[in-house]
């Protein structure tokens, strides 16, 4: 009997050690794995069964799923298991299933005897432990009940604590990510600052965007004021053509759009790349660009948190990257100012400064360039034999380009004043060598006259320029001036030039032009200036000076386009005063 | 100039890539351009060794993310290795374990790379 007491005793004193070593161990631990698989363990070698399982609940579902087991006959074990027990029930120390079997799941084919054990705090239900019958077919003494039910408390507290753990930890590691993301994002908006570079920008915002998000695949899409185009791209199997890019683009909403199978349907490019999202970037209310980005190669879904962060640096990126298209923009502007200031002043370096005074003649002249300078000219130069030398041309195109022809074709002027040679065969020689030294696009209309103030003769061959008009004294009819030839440049002297006299007698009046005034447009754009216009302003103006006849066509020239000048405008007016 | 330097070796047929430094945004071209050498000379069996590797950030990763499949696709891999515990926090933080061979050792990776073969 004492014998027996004191193996009782010894018994008893173990299975009090137990539950102090395993409690210390399992407080210790902060693994639930850990935890849960020791007291599997430990239970199934103290009370000698080989089936037993844990099920935790699962608040979400309201059900509960097998963590760890061993010896089960059931075949799913990943299947969620509902328990119809009441709250009040779960406070039982433990229940037989035998006495609920309507409620209690058949986990081995033998449930006799078997024993379910609740796991809980004093707040929270954790779920089961389920022990199958012993071997024997004995059924659990009061004793080895309350081993396990004292070993189930401890385990429960150990359990919560593994799991608050593990949120800590999750929580911890989203933390840690987010303070990732924004050292990503404030790393890159001082890396940005610093970039000029379009195709810098656009690689880092790629790099990093692939590296945060963990994809492959990725696209930008940026809308310039001229065209929308794929700037940057990983991963994609195919690049998107024009039209692809275009209706994508259109389509993406300012937000992220996951795109539904619809979508995938209209857009095969999204669908061929696996593109998971697509997001539309807006500066200042419009949409600019639009990114893509493929599935994150860990399979995790993405979460509000992603777009967020894609969306800062997105938003970072494309500030960085407008930037360099608006400093583009700046540099071109000025490039071209300063071009223009260059061709103005070429031009008004080439335009006689000031004009000669000819004996017998009121002679005035004056070009008003437009902003973009184009490439009229006029010169009016004296020869060795007393005889004044006017000419008017317009050359093609705008900008330093004209300019430069222009000085060329006033130097070849200057060049053949002193040599005896006719206007016309002068006209032939320059006209073969704008020919030779211009490409082909380039030509100068062209008129020029010899006037001698001894004979009141007036020599003139008219390439290809605007007829200068002669109103002779007390007629109201014009004379146009037309005979010469081909305009310069065009192509190599076929037939001589052909050089036509004009008698100038006091009172007769010339008006040469350039296509500044007659082509003139007004604000509506459907009607020009006309030759109409210009004859009846010559004849209302007849009898005033030649500079201010000068103004008077410029005034009304001014008042028919009602804003700036399209083209230059260039008049030369010679009027006999005897 | 930031500290960033790519030292390039080979053993046998491996190609060895020793990072040293800061691989951030700044950074990451480098070793992009680095990679794309290597790809474009069809060497696709590529360690990266991150002994001498202080810093990684986002940009750096996506070098990675970017060239791998092209590596994957002619047959080899870039496996990584010698990282530190900071950069080694970088990589697991976002995933990368699951994609990438992350390996103690650059002799382990010599290994595994003959036992792929």
């Amino acid at each position: 009997m004492s014998q027996s007491a004191s193996k009782d005793e010894l018994k008893s004193r173990f299975e009090l050690k137990t539950v102090l070593e395993t409690s210390r161990m399992l407080i210790e631990s902060r693994s639930s794995d850990f935890v849960l698989n020791n007291l599997l363990l430990i239970v199934m070698g103290k009370l000698l069964t080989s089936r037993a399982a844990i099920l935790l609940y699962e608040p979400s579902s309201q059900s509960y799923s097998i963590q760890k087991s061993r010896g089960l006959s059931i075949e799913n074990d990943t299947e969620k298991i509902n328990i119809g027990f009441k709250d009040e029930q779960k406070q039982r120390s433990y229940a037989f299933y035998d006495d609920f079997s309507d409620k209690l799941p058949r986990l081995i084919n033998n449930m006799e005897k078997s024993v379910f054990f609740p796991l809980r705090t004093s707040s929270n239900h954790l779920g089961f432990l389920f022990i199958g019958g012993k071997a024997n077919g004995d059924a659990y003494s009061a004793r080895e009940l309350e081993f396990v039910e004292s070993l189930c408390i401890i385990s429960s507290v150990a359990i919560a604590n593994s799991k608050l753990f593990d949120e800590l930890r999750t929580t911890n590691r989203k933390l840690d990510r987010r303070i990732h993301e924004l050292n990503t994002l404030f790393d890159l908006s001082k890396e940005f600052n610093l970039l000029a570079d379009r195709q810098q920008i656009t690689n880092i915002f790629k790099f990093a965007l692939l590296g945060q998000l963990f994809v492959r695949t990725f696209f930008l899409i940026y809308k310039t004021p001229k065209s929308v185009s794929l700037l940057a791209s990983s991963g994609l199997s195919k690049k998107p053509d024009k039209k692809e890019i275009k209706s994508i683009f259109e389509e993406c909403p300012v937000d992220v759009l996951t795109p539904d199978e619809d979508c995938l349907e209209r857009h095969p490019f999204l669908k061929e790349n696996q593109i998971a999202n697509i997001t539309g970037i807006s500066i200042q209310n419009e949409k600019i660009a639009v990114i893509g980005v493929g599935k994150r190669l860990s399979g995790e879904a993405f979460a509000e948190t992603d777009f967020n962060f894609l969306k800062s640096l997105a938003n970072l990126a494309i500030v960085s990257i407008q930037k360099t298209y608006f400093l583009e923009e700046r540099i071109d502007k000025e490039r071209m100012e300063e071009e223009l200031s260059i061709a103005k002043s070429i031009q008004r370096g080439l335009l006689p400064d000031p004009i000669p005074e000819i004996e017998g003649i009121d002679l005035a002249a004056e070009n008003i360039s437009s902003r973009e300078v184009g490439g009229d000219y006029f010169d009016v130069a004296k020869t060795p034999d007393g005889s004044t030398i006017l000419a008017i041309a317009d050359v093609t195109g705008k900008g330093v380009p004209a300019a430069l022809l222009m000085a060329n074709l006033q130097s070849m002027l200057h060049v053949l004043l002193p040599v005896e040679i006719t206007l016309a065969e002068a006209t032939e020689r320059i006209n073969n060598l704008i020919f030779r030294n211009t490409p082909i696009d380039k030509f100068i209309t062209f008129f020029w006259g010899k006037y001698n103030s001894k004979h009141g003769l007036f020599r003139y061959v008219n390439a290809g320029h605007n007829p200068p008009l002669l109103l002779r004294n007390r007629s109201n009819t014009f004379e146009e001036l037309s005979d010469g030839g081909l305009l310069l440049g065009a192509m190599e002297s076929m037939m001589p030039y052909e050089q036509t006299d004009v008698e100038i007698q006091p009172g007769d009046l010339l008006v040469c032009y350039t296509d500044g005034v007659n082509e003139a447009i007004n604000p509506a754009g459907d009607e020009e200036f006309g030759e109409e216009r210009l004859m009846d302003c010559i004849l209302e103006n007849r009898n005033k000076k030649s500079a201010e006849i000068i103004r008077e066509i410029e005034k009304q020239v001014r008042e028919f386009t009602r804003g700036p000048l399209q083209d230059d405008l260039t008049l030369l007016v010679i009027k006999a005063t005897g | 100039m930031k500290n960033f330097k790519i030292n390039h070796r080979t053993i046998s047929w491996l190609d060895v890539l020793d990072l040293h430094g800061e691989l951030d945004a700044h950074t990451a071209s480098q070793l992009e351009d680095s990679l794309k050498l290597l790809i474009d000379s069809n060497k696709s069996n590529i360690i990266v060794n991150c002994r001498e590797l202080e810093y990684i950030a986002s940009a750096g990763l996506g070098v990675f993310m970017a060239y791998i499949e092209d590596v994957r696709v002619s047959g080899g891999d870039i496996k990584l290795t010698n990282m530190n515990e900071r950069v080694y926090n970088v990589f697991d933080l976002l995933g990368f374990p699951t994609l990438y061979d992350i390996l103690d050792d650059e002799r382990d990776a010599v290994e595994k790379f003959s036992s792929e073969v």
